[in-house]
């Protein structure tokens, strides 16, 4: 008696197992650190353990998971296994659902996975790159590629009209430069230059704007979703893109609205 | 002459700049317009392939859609088929499988159905499972691949394995194929065999009966799907039931986000370039033309007239392009959708684009608005033009 009384004792003076909350269930729920709370595995409250918070942890961000609410907690797996597994099926305490490894050299993932699969042929092992979650984002990139260059024929077709006005009103400016002896080609590098530095300029514009939202979008949708993910980010590569595929533009709408008026007879731009 | 005569000339006087500027709009326009469409494009798409299974409510185990076994279900579809203003209940169970005819064989999603008056897939050839006795001989329809890919055809046999936990040592069951049916949220790369819920449990190789991971409901005509949903409740407060319309709005909370942000984004920025550019062009147009407007002015023509042929060129130039910017949207959401619809998993008749009348007014509506204001900074120029002092530095200068 005096030993299951020690025994009890004990249990009872034993701190509850620990275990970590997501920052938005500790919002959610008023907890903090210290705190004890009670799991049930059953939505009527049936299979219960108590447990004391340890830590408030954020959630990695899940772009495939962005919108969902991120009520979690993290248990030990013994402690899961004691809460959540099946009484009447010995061999559930036994079963886990995933088995993450991380190799020391990653470059034999696939061999490793191979040998695995071919060791033991009733778990399914598959390198972490292979998760399909990557095609997903590859076709919303392209969709995102799509769209810019239907943006940019638009923008494109605006550019040139912009640029035909342009030279129209220069006309006679052209017709006394082309009289007094300056060469097609100047005319038609001063064009292209005029043209190539618009365009460089729109685009930097267009970087200052995008980098000048950044931070309002990413804070509107991380407030609006609760979530640490990033939406967007302007990269120096995206930037150099844009300059890449605007230059050129700039310089061919420049050179293409200029050249009716270089080729037309010099006296003709006076309406002679 | 009237001010939209005038302004059809001035529009022909400069048609270079005319054309490009429609070309412009009808380009930004096609983007805009299949933003509209992209904007309720999965819903009503989704909408679409859950009310074509002819199923109204569905019971699943779990908040969310995950694939788990709802316990005890057989016992529960027999509840819900008397509950009062129910048509017709199937439970339906899914489980990863083999299948094998000859040498051809392959993985496939396996469909298991409880007896019901209909099935949630539509049979394009053949017949539908036929309810029959426990123990009787296994009858399977398939997906439309299925027949070119393992080359079993309605009337041929194939063998089929359940491999819920990844393998199995038991020996598959033969099957033979009745029908094939085109099943609404099927993958494009997968295929899928159905069969009755006594026949997915031989391929299983269990004793018992497998849990339906589904159970669906056709509710009677005339009776409220909500008040089943309640009913389904109460019976069984450990299980979620959903009307279809709850689940269109779940999809919508959840699973839809990004598409419709995305869509609201490139609207709004689409519909703001439109007008800043066409703005652009009437107001350097105008400036170009201040002399014709001020003898125009000069020779007796009201402002309002001047300001009305500004508000003409504008809708010429937006309206022709909104109006190009339909059929060029259609083909161009052909293609959008086409490069979407490459995402893995992805329900065969699900769409990311679909056409809605509501849609097309929207955008019509829109380039109305965009066309009277990107007018209104011009024509205001216009209509305050002083015309003798204009018309003596046109003529100075």
């Amino acid at each position: 008696m005096v030993v299951l009384a020690a025994c009890l004792t004990v249990a009872m003076l034993a701190p509850s197992p620990g275990i970590l909350i997501s920052r938005q269930l500790a919002a959610r729920a008023h907890l903090q650190v210290g705190d004890e709370v009670t799991l049930a595995t059953e939505p009527q409250g049936g299979r219960t353990a108590t447990f004391r918070v340890t830590g408030v942890y954020e959630p990695t961000p899940d772009p495939m998971r962005f919108t969902a609410e991120r009520i979690e907690a993290r248990l030990h797996l013994p402690d899961l296994v004691a809460l959540a597994a099946d009484g009447s099926d010995p061999g559930d305490a036994e079963s886990i659902g995933r088995i993450n490894v991380a190799l020391t050299d990653p470059a034999d993932t696939h061999a490793f996975a191979a040998d695995l699969a071919s060791s033991v042929p009733t778990v399914v092992v598959r390198p972490a790159s292979d998760f399909r979650e990557s095609d997903v984002f590859a076709v919303i990139d392209r969709f995102h590629v799509a769209i810019s260059i239907v943006t940019v024929v638009g923008a494109t077709a605006f550019l040139l009209a912009l640029m035909l006005i342009r030279a129209e009103e220069r006309r006679e400016t052209v017709g006394v430069m082309r009289l007094i002896g300056i060469s097609q080609r100047s005319l038609l590098s001063s064009v292209a230059i005029e043209g190539c530095a618009i365009a460089i300029v729109g685009a930097a514009f267009g970087i200052a704007l995008a980098l000048a939202s950044e931070r309002a979008i990413n804070h509107y949708f991380q407030t609006r979703y609760d979530t640490a993910l990033v939406f967007i980010r302007v990269t120096a590569a995206i930037a150099v893109r844009a300059v890449v595929v605007a230059a050129p533009l700039g310089v061919g709408a420049g050179i293409a609205a200029s050249w009716t008026l270089l080729r037309r007879n010099v006296l003709s731009l006076f309406r002679r | 002459m009237t001010p939209l005569a005038l302004a059809w000339r001035a529009t022909r006087q400069y048609r270079a700049r005319a054309v490009l500027a429609v070309v412009g709009v009808a380009v930004i326009g096609a983007l805009l317009f299949d933003m509209l469409l992209l904007s309720r494009g999965l819903l009503v798409s989704f909408g679409r392939l859950l009310s074509a299974e002819g199923f109204d409510i569905r019971i699943v185990a779990t908040q969310g859609f995950a694939r788990i076994g709802i316990p005890e279900s057989a016992a529960l579809v027999e509840a819900v088929r008397r509950m009062p203003g129910v048509a017709d209940t199937a439970a339906i169970a899914v489980e990863a499988g083999d299948a094998g005819v000859g040498a051809a064989h392959g993985h496939v999603t396996l469909i298991g159905r409880s007896r019901a008056s209909a099935s949630p897939w539509r049979i394009v050839r053949g017949a539908d499972l036929v309810d029959s006795a426990p123990g009787a001989g296994c009858e399977a329809v398939v997906d439309g691949r299925f027949p070119s890919q393992f080359h079993a055809d309605v009337g041929g046999s194939v063998r089929v394995l359940g491999l819920p936990g990844g393998a199995s040592a038991l020996p598959p069951i033969d099957c033979r194929i009745v029908g094939v049916a085109d099943f609404g949220f099927s993958a494009s790369g997968e295929r899928t065999v159905a069969m009755t819920m006594d026949a997915l449990q031989r391929a299983l190789g269990t004793t018992h009966g497998a849990d339906a991971q589904v159970i669906l409901i056709a509710s009677a005509a005339g009776a409220d799907p909500n008040a089943i949903v309640r009913a389904v409740g109460r019976l069984r407060p450990d299980v979620r039931a959903y009307s279809n319309a709850e689940v269109v709005e779940q999809f919508n909370r959840n699973g839809f986000a990004y598409f419709r942000q995305i869509s609201t984004v490139l609207s709004t920025l689409t519909t703001v370039f439109a007008f800043l550019l066409v703005a652009t062009l009437l107001t350097v147009s105008v400036n170009q033309r201040l002399g014709e407007i001020a003898a125009l002015r000069a020779v007796g023509i009201a402002r309002h007239r001047i300001a009305a042929m500004l508000f003409w060129e504008s809708a010429l130039l937006v309206g022709g392009g909104a109006l190009a910017a339909v059929p060029l949207g259609a083909a161009l959401a052909v293609g959008l959708d086409r490069l979407l619809r490459q995402m893995p998993g992805l329900p065969d008749g699900l769409h990311f684009f679909v056409f809605e009348r509501r849609a097309l007014v929207v955008h019509l509506l829109v380039f109305g608005v965009t066309a009277a204001a990107s007018a209104a900074y011009p024509a205001w120029l216009a209509a305050r033009l002083p015309i003798a002092e204009t018309l003596r530095r046109e003529v100075v200068g």
